[in-house]
């Protein structure tokens, strides 16, 4: 399962870079694209503005079939305050220019599955696939607008995982 | 040593994708498709000369074959079984309204809204048209070459008919799909731009004629070809003609894997038919999209590979690494 799920954030990582380059942080010294997963990051009161954060959540396993297939919820939070040259007035422009990141960088819906543990990484036998992501309203908190999308990402379980 | 290999469980799909090609009417001679050469084709760009109709909703396909068994003895007991009938029948939803989606899902002729000539009597599949106009050579698919008092006739974003003359000619007319049997002889000359599927946009007009944001169905325009503009489309309930066309769908697993169901010759067999789809699926009283219901009955072609009556090919291509 972390092999799908290191794959998920790699497919994501790599589109984002490609739909917007500018897109950056300044994490622990250094320069990345603006995605991270937080589960594999130091704790932190509140996810960083301008910025798409993956938290894993559910998980179910369906054992009935000839190769066991699992489901994980993924929910992608995103927040921002606008930028500090227009006061923040833009912060709607800027949380919809994330909605339209988000959804290019969801498709195509699938991407190979790699085992991230190995240099370079392996890549396995079966693909990742996932469903379009549902996205719930926009949170308003003081001069901060936060939207989260959650998608389910589902992955066949190889021998060996 | 690492494993190569896994046991795939049942594909697991998101939507179908149709796609369509021009049975010969006059030859009687549909499209093949060979799922061992073309089988792996890109989706968003299909073998010539199947056209894509993109996603389609609520895909469903069943046999009305029926077999009887052969009784023999006493008591009489089954020795073996013959097949009585062979029948198949497809339904589908479009997901979008096209020249091609729109008269695939009615039952009869499909026609082109010609724009009307000013003072025309009113018709309820469009009035007298405006003249048509004669393409100059050096027209391609994507181009059409014109003097520029013609070209003047045509406003961007509007969309054209290019066919020939109708001349009085019987039986099927239209290029280069059959659009309509005609019984006996008419009197308009439009009609074959009426009822023909070689239509486009136009994406902009210049003084030498028309570029388009789409290649026509039939290619270049071939001699004796003429253009016209079209506001719309219409088709009706009734008529003695069917739509019949060769049709793929392909369902694309998530491994990769792909089903692909043939089907040689698919008529319309219903008339036209909507459905309404709420946006909100939780709220019924949200806008509703409108697709087009499509019902075909698969007619039979002979295998030359053993003489068989078939009137679908099922083909499956495992995913990379998946056990067989």
């Amino acid at each position: 399962m972390q092999n799908a799920k290191d794959s998920f954030y790699m497919a994501l990582r790599t589109r984002l870079v490609a739909i917007n380059p500018e897109r950056t942080m300044l994490l622990r010294g250094a320069v990345r694209p603006g995605i991270l997963v937080e589960e594999a990051e130091a704790p932190m009161s509140q996810p960083p503005s301008d910025v798409f954060v993956l938290r894993w959540l559910g998980l179910g396993i369906d054992t009935d079939i000839s190769t066991s297939m699992a489901a994980e919820q993924c929910e992608i939070v995103y927040q921002t305050c606008g930028s500090q040259s227009f006061g923040g007035l833009d912060r709607g422009r800027a949380l919809s220019e994330m909605d339209e990141e988000l959804t290019a960088m969801i498709e195509p819906y699938w991407t190979p599955k790699l085992n991230y543990a190995a240099t370079p990484p392996g890549t396995m036998l079966t693909k990742v696939f996932w469903e379009e992501p549902s996205f719930a309203p926009i949170q308003i908190q003081r001069d901060r607008l936060l939207r989260t999308a959650s998608v389910i990402v589902y992955s066949y379980q190889e021998q060996g995982e | 040593m690492a494993t190569t290999w896994y046991s795939a469980p049942a594909p697991v799909a998101r939507r179908v994708r149709g796609y369509f090609a021009p049975v010969n009417r006059a030859a009687q001679t549909p499209v093949l498709f060979d799922p061992s050469e073309q089988g792996g084709f890109s989706l968003d760009a299909p073998p010539t000369p199947w056209m894509s109709l993109g996603w389609i909703q609520d895909f469903s396909r069943k046999s009305t074959s029926k077999t009887t068994a052969v009784l023999t003895g006493i008591p009489a007991a089954a020795t073996e079984q013959v097949r009585e009938t062979l029948e198949a029948q497809v339904s589908l939803e479009f997901l979008n309204w096209t020249k091609l989606t729109m008269a695939l899902a009615t039952g009869s002729q499909h026609m082109n809204l010609l724009a009307p000539a000013s003072g025309t009597t009113p018709s309820a599949d469009g009035a007298q048209a405006v003249s048509a106009v004669t393409p100059q050579s050096g027209s391609t698919a994507t181009s059409i070459v014109l003097a520029s008092s013609d070209a003047a006739k045509f406003l961007p974003g509007s969309i054209i008919a290019a066919d020939v003359d109708y001349t009085g000619q019987t039986g099927y007319v239209g290029s280069p799909v059959a659009g309509a049997y005609v019984r006996q002889a008419l009197t308009d000359v439009d009609y074959v731009r009426r009822v023909t599927f070689n239509v486009a946009l136009v994406a902009s007009v210049s003084s030498t004629g028309l570029t388009l944001a789409e290649p026509l169905p039939g290619g270049a325009l071939q001699p004796g070809m003429k253009v016209q503009a079209v506001s719309g489309f219409v088709d009706r309930e009734g008529g003695s003609f069917y739509q019949e066309w060769s049709a793929l769908f392909v369902v694309e697993g998530s491994q990769g894997e792909r089903v692909i169901f043939n089907y040689p010759r698919l008529q319309s067999m219903t008339g036209a038919e909507e459905m309404a789809m709420p946006l909100n699926s939780k709220n019924q009283d949200w806008p509703s999209r409108v697709l087009l219901k499509a019902q075909f009955l698969a007619l039979p072609v002979t295998d030359p590979l053993d003489g068989e009556r078939v009137v679908c090919y099922r083909s499956f291509l495992p995913a990379a690494n998946a056990l067989v």
